[in-house]
């Protein structure tokens, strides 16, 4: 066929699916105004296949620029809507919360017992070692900051909050989600360095929390800072060995990919740890709700705290230990 | 590595054209970005400290917005484009040329606290510049690619009416070259016209300026006009 019969032949189909796009390719738009043209929306996939093949046959035939280069570009055009991002739906969150994110932290179970003891063992460690020597304090931490830990949770102090000097319960609830949910973030992401990034991010806040918990029970200030700790720790420690996992397998994937392209090994790894993100951002945000309006409380007397933080835990062990077990699910779908 | 030109074939088994971005415009794009947020931090700090201590939290969460999830929620929803990349005709798009979702767009944007390692988006650079495709460490693992957006060129009006016949029938490359040359000759000075026109003297069989108007009747006719 000629290409000027090939044109004359099909102009009108491609004219009416330029007009689709143009009155139809806004998804908000669209979703309000009923369709008043001649092609239906159901009909448009299967014109845009027709539009792709009328493509494929110019190209093969060799027909000039012209066609071809308008053809392509409402193939693009086309393709864009196809393949576009769906909208986000409620109840889909909900469903990764409760079931998918527990799922997803199971499978990767070994990376995220990994996580765990390069988190807990030197945190334990560390405690431990300060009732002994309580003068290593100052081998790792900083006076300023040691002094601030003591202020804080001094038991003797007539300030009303736990465990901050100063700001309102506002101020600090900002404060817990930009920096913890941005540490969580990133202890993710420095995976990408072989892992190495993640295991220094990991050992470094154990050690730290370690040595700031050893010194205020080595000092007498256990009482306070434990009724502090008690509420958000189930949340905020869990939510970082998690990103600790993720980060551990992003390096191992770098590493030793298996029998995948190491790129793709990163891909799949990369779309594992931003699900996982989703989850973690969320698991910091309650942590940070309580940080700020709960644990900081200092009427509320210590069992009361206790049996809430036992709760809690058990709470986020159960989430994450029996969430999604007895539903089908979806896989490695995103 | 010259070639940043990326074919990918679709499932319906025709190629999409994709022409990756190296880091120049995405820096600048960047910039556009980031003085967009720091505008919005500045109106945001300052009817927030209205507030007192509870809109200085308000700002820190604000904060957190807009550095974690400005980009993200842009790409997300708005077919891959900041707003500095939209200043810039940048998009992002998957590897297979889809529109980004997203989970690559939270992929992407978490990874840059990778990039900007050690300083200034040092190792961004050095991976996109390695990279044919100039990714960046973030987009390798979100699986993503920045492209830039086809500028709707207008159809320059032929700087002559006449239509010459091409003297032997031509690749589909060839006319491609033809029809260029006629839609931004008109932007080059006379002596670079005839500069390319001379290449195509086999085509033409003259030299000069006979060529070059030779040329523009030959591009009149592959694009139709009879």
């Amino acid at each position: 066929m000629r290409q000027e019969q090939f044109v004359a032949r099909y102009q009108a189909e491609w004219q009416a699916f330029e007009h689709w796009l143009e009155t139809r390719e806004d998804l908000r738009k669209a979703l309000s105004e009923r369709n008043t043209g001649d092609v239906g929306d159901e009909d448009i996939p299967a014109r845009y296949r027709r539009l792709c093949q009328q493509l494929a046959l110019a190209r093969k035939r060799g027909y000039s620029p012209v066609v071809t280069a308008r053809l392509q570009a409402l193939m693009q055009r086309g393709h864009n809507l196809m393949y576009r991002t769906p909208a986000p739906r409620w109840q889909r969150a909900v469903e990764f919360l409760l079931a998918d994110f527990p799922r997803l932290v199971r499978s990767e179970a070994g990376c995220m017992w990994a996580a765990a003891a390069l988190f807990v063992v030197p945190l334990v460690t560390m405690f431990f070692l300060l009732q002994w020597q309580p003068e290593l304090i100052y081998g790792v931490m900083d006076p300023a900051a040691i002094a601030q830990a003591e202020r804080s949770f001094d038991p003797a102090a007539a300030h009303s909050k736990l465990g901050r000097d100063s700001g309102s319960d506002w101020q600090m609830f900002g404060h817990y989600i930009m920096n913890n949910i941005s540490i969580g973030l990133r202890t993710f992401a420095s995976g990408l360095l072989f892992g190495i990034g993640t295991i220094l991010v990991l050992i470094f806040n154990g050690l730290h929390i370690g040595a700031t918990f050893g010194h205020l029970q080595q000092i007498g200030s256990g009482d306070p800072m434990w009724r502090f700790v008690a509420g958000h720790a189930p949340f905020e420690l869990t939510a970082i060995v998690i990103a600790g996992g993720a980060g551990l397998r992003l390096g191992l994937n770098l590493v030793a990919p298996g029998r995948r392209r190491r790129s793709d090994a990163l891909v799949v790894a990369g779309i594992k740890g931003a699900r996982l993100c989703l989850g973690i951002a969320f698991m910091l945000l309650v942590a940070a709700f309580i940080e700020a309006f709960w644990s900081s409380t200092q009427s509320i007397p210590a069992w009361i705290k206790f049996s809430v933080s036992g709760v809690l835990w058990t709470l986020v062990f159960a989430w994450l230990w029996f969430g999604g077990r007895n539903q089908p699910g979806d896989g490695d779908a995103p | 590595m010259l070639d940043t030109y990326r074919e990918v074939v679709t499932p319906e088994g025709v190629a999409l054209h994709l022409p990756a971005a190296g880091p120049v415009p995405r820096a600048l794009a960047w910039s556009i970005d980031f003085v967009i947020r720091l505008g919005i931090l500045l109106v945001a700090s300052m009817v927030l400290a209205m507030l007192g201590a509870a809109g200085q939290g308000l700002y820190l969460v604000v904060l957190f917005l807009i550095f974690w999830a400005y980009p993200i929620v842009l790409e997300a929803i708005w077919s891959g484009q900041t707003l500095g990349k939209k200043a810039l005709g940048l998009r992002v798009v998957n590897g297979d040329g889809a529109p980004v979702g997203w989970l690559p767009a939270i992929t992407r944007n978490l990874l840059r606290t990778v990039d900007m390692l050690p300083f200034g988006y040092a190792t961004g650079l050095v991976a996109s510049l390695a990279d044919p495709y100039g990714r960046r460490l973030g987009d390798m693992v979100a699986g993503t690619l920045v492209v830039h957006t086809a500028r709707e060129r207008d159809a320059v009006p032929a700087p002559i009416n006449a239509v010459l016949v091409p003297p032997l029938a031509l690749q589909p490359q060839e006319q491609g070259a033809v029809v260029a040359f006629g839609e931004r000759a008109p932007l080059l000075t006379p002596a670079r016209q005839v500069e390319l026109a001379d290449l195509a003297e086999p085509l033409t069989g003259t030299r000069g300026q006979s060529g070059v108007l030779r040329l523009f009747g030959m591009a009149n006719w592959l694009l139709g006009r009879r």
